[in-house]
């Protein structure tokens, strides 16, 4: 047996597909550990799963905190605060917790989340093999390559942190993907194993009877944290559009005055949800869109920031659902982008494409069997 | 007004629509990022427009520059890129 440790930001999007990872290590009787912030990752992990702390209450609330400053940031300005306010210092923030959970647990293998820095450096000093947890297939296709002097200053930065680019392990590359989305020639170290669904707790309750009570078509509405007056505005012009629908909707979201057929519940537990589901409508954070698919559930995406664009892209690319323009779309246009992802039924077929790719894929036991060969050398 | 800048202007209210720009006047100290909020799908559309228009490449344009450039940049500086280019 032997022993895996994950390092992993205080973000749930990057928890979930370790948890999953981890959650199949464990089954296979190995020694799994997660190094982060105790109190994100508690509700995330299994009951018995082992957590060192590289992130205190304090700095973590700091990062909410710059968050919330960076939610108000548009275009480049948000990728320039992301790397030198929040990437890198998070990555110098957890060395010092990462270090002491390698002394501790004794890994014989560190697998890093791709915004983990801490991971890659931590790991190499120790002269461990380190693997990386890509959360999201963006960063394989490099949004950058159109602008080489930001890609440079990117790798700069990373240079600057680590020696080298550390976003990526040579050894291993789990993303959580297929080629069925991500177009390209990649290395043999990277592994498309589909979405890591399996094994994950979800500790939300959710008013089933909600559900029986009527036999009409289902959609969740979750675009992630809310970024502020665009965000407020898109969800009230969403709210309007499956207002008049013969349909009803659950929005992921704070308490807020709603039609009669919509449900706004501040967490939902959405895997559990998905096989109720008829179609969802995200601004394409890559768990959203790829559980969605692993169910073949069809996509309405309006990306706002990040790798967002990258992956509604992928989506719309794929044929398994319609863009909008998260900052300008409608009542009526989010209306008849539902309508036809729900109606026509191409889109739904080639969401089930996508999700028949993704069970050949393997998911967490995938991701598992390259981790043993990676400890087997 | 510049017939370039009122141009690029149409251009640009074509690709965003005219409901967005109510009260904001296009000019030559407007900037992409922050002024009008360009997200990466109108990006790509009025870079199609233009290179229909003005046989201009705007991608091979924002190319050559480093991410501070690209936060400032303003309606202006593409007016004086198209206005040498043709």
């Amino acid at each position: 047996m032997s022993r895996f440790l994950f390092v992993v930001p205080p973000l749930t999007g990057h928890v979930n597909p370790t948890a999953s990872v981890g959650g199949e290590l464990l089954a296979r009787g190995h020694d799994v550990a997660w190094v982060g912030h105790p109190g994100t990752l508690e509700p995330l992990l299994p009951d018995d799963a082992r957590i060192f702390p590289a992130i205190d209450d304090l700095l973590e609330a700091d990062i909410r905190a710059k968050r919330e400053r960076w939610l108000a940031l548009r275009g480049m300005a948000v990728l320039k605060f992301f790397w030198e306010e929040f990437l890198i210092p998070l990555g110098h923030a957890m060395v010092p917790g990462v270090s002491d959970a390698v002394a501790r647990f004794g890994p014989d293998v560190v697998v890093a989340d791709q915004q983990a820095l801490a991971g890659p450096v931590v790991a190499r000093d120790a002269g461990l093999p380190w693997a990386t947890s890509a959360s999201t297939s963006a960063e394989l296709v490099n949004p950058l390559r159109t602008m080489p002097k930001v890609d440079a200053w990117v790798r700069d930065l990373l240079h600057d942190f680590a020696g080298g680019d550390i976003r990526f392990s040579d050894r291993l590359v789990l993303v959580y993907s297929s080629a069925a989305l991500v177009a390209g020639e990649f290395g043999e170290e990277v592994a498309f194993v589909g979405p890591a669904l399996s094994h994950r707790a979800e500790r939300v309750d959710f008013p089933w009877d909600w559900l029986v009570q009527r036999d009409a078509r289902l959609v969740l509405i979750s675009l992630g944290t809310l970024n502020g007056p665009a965000g407020e505005r898109f969800l009230s012009q969403a709210l309007e559009a499956v207002g008049g629908l013969d349909l009803r909707a659950v929005v992921v979201g704070e308490p807020r005055p709603a039609p009669p057929n919509v449900l706004v519940l501040p967490s939902v537990p959405q895997l559990a949800l998905m096989p109720h589901l008829d179609a969802v409508i995200t601004h394409g954070g890559h768990n959203t869109v790829c559980e969605a698919l692993a169910h073949g559930l069809p996509l309405v995406v309006a990306p706002i920031r990040d790798d967002q664009p990258t992956v509604a892209a992928q989506v719309v690319d794929a044929g398994a659902g319609v863009r909008l323009t998260y900052s300008r779309a409608r009542a009526a246009d989010i209306r008849s982008a539902l309508e036809s992802v729900l109606d026509e039924p191409e889109y739904a077929a080639a969401a089930g494409r996508v999700r028949a790719s993704f069970l050949a894929a393997g998911g967490a036991t995938a991701a598992a069997d390259r981790l043993e060969k990676v400890v087997a050398g | 007004m510049d017939e370039v800048l009122q141009q690029v202007a149409k251009l640009i209210t074509e690709v965003v629509g005219p409901d967005f720009l109510l009260g904001v006047e296009i000019t030559r100290d407007t900037t992409f990022s922050d002024d009008l909020g360009l997200e990466s799908i109108e990006f790509v559309a009025l870079a199609d427009k233009l290179n229909a228009h003005y046989g201009v490449d705007l991608v091979a344009f924002l190319a050559d520059m480093d991410i501070d450039e690209i936060m400032a940049m303003s309606v202006g500086r593409l007016v004086d890129h198209i206005t040498a280019r043709v």
